[in-house]
């Protein structure tokens, strides 16, 4: 399975997606833990900092790492409790790479135009 | 490519998995992994939706945040997003710092300082979820910070 060319690129991808999620998730509970502080605390200008463009292109790297993580890891999880996961392991991840794409154009087509205020 | 390095040496069935882990709460970890990974495709999917497609996350503020958790749904689909994310998550951290640290004493390090951010964070995050409300905690924390 992860002996070069495609495994071990998914698996590149897989370990890439999944620290970075991890550790985008910490950030996140943080930046979302503000709103403790009160409707006047920091919440509200922190937010504002974060709706930048170049953090809205990282939220949609959010989003594709989620879908491709997500749809790799129920690829892995066929690989690992099917008998026929193993054999299909490449066709399953073009598609899994077929998905993400397809998943990725509608979010696009929102997100885009909301950051560059055409929406 | 003969080998794949790290992840070559991960197991890549159950039945692997039950002869190759190194203990049964490893065994435990690598089905937990699973298992999360399937609860995670709803939970983690469905808060992406609403919170980018069904909203645009270039308007959230503080009254949207408290307009969300205010629904009792939310609520509880959040904490266990929270739970399983941040489990799911950490133990996939650690299993890349077992294959990046070799060090015994640095992995040591490395570990406890991930878990002891996580630890503060998933609390702090379950209080942002249930403990109190948002009025109570920002006088409490204005009080701790006004000392
Ligand atoms: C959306 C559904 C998800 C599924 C189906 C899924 C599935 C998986 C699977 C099957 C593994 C392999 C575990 C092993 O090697 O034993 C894995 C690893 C991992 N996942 Fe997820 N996961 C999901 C979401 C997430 C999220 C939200 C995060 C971040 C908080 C995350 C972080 C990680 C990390 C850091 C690893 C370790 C990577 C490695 O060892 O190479 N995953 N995931
Ligand atoms: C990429 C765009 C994302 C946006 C715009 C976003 C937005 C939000 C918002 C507005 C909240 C407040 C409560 C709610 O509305 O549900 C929240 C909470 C939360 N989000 Fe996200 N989120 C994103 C991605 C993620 C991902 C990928 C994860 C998981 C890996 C995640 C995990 C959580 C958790 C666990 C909470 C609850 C935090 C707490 O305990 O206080 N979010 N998010």
């Amino acid at each position: 399975m992860y002996r070069g060319r495609e495994g071990q690129w998914a698996f590149v991808f897989h370990r890439m997606s999944g620290v970075a999620l991890a550790l985008f998730l910490l950030l996140h509970v943080i930046d979302i833990s503000l709103v403790m502080l009160g409707p006047d605390g920091p919440f509200d200008a922190f937010l504002v900092f974060y709706h930048n463009w170049p953090f809205r292109v990282g939220l949609i790297a959010v989003i594709a790492g989620v879908v491709y993580h997500g749809l790799n890891g129920l690829r892995i999880i066929l690989m690992d409790f099917t008998s026929w996961g193993v054999r299909f392991q490449k066709p399953m991840w073009y598609g899994v790479l077929g998905l993400t794409t397809l998943i990725g154009i509608p979010v696009l087509w929102k997100i885009v135009p909301e950051i560059l205020g055409v929406a | 490519m003969a080998s794949a390095g790290a992840r070559a040496q991960r197991p890549r069935t159950f039945a692997d998995a039950r002869a190759m882990a190194s203990s049964s709460s490893e065994l435990g970890w690598w089905v937990f992994m699973r298992i999360s990974g399937l609860l995670l495709v709803p939970l983690a999917f469905g808060h992406l939706w609403a919170n980018n497609m069904a909203f645009n996350a270039g308007e959230i503020d503080f009254a949207y945040v408290a307009g969300r958790l205010a629904q009792p749904s939310v609520k509880i689909l959040d904490s266990f997003l929270l739970l399983f994310a941040m489990l799911h998550g950490v133990n996939g951290l650690r299993y890349s710092i077992e294959d990046y640290v070799k060090r015994p004493g640095r992995r040591f390090v490395w570990k406890m300082v991930l878990f002891t951010v996580a630890g503060i964070v998933f609390v702090l995050g379950v209080m942002t979820l249930w403990a109190f409300s948002f009025e109570e905690m920002g006088d409490a924390m204005r009080a701790l910070g006004a000392e």
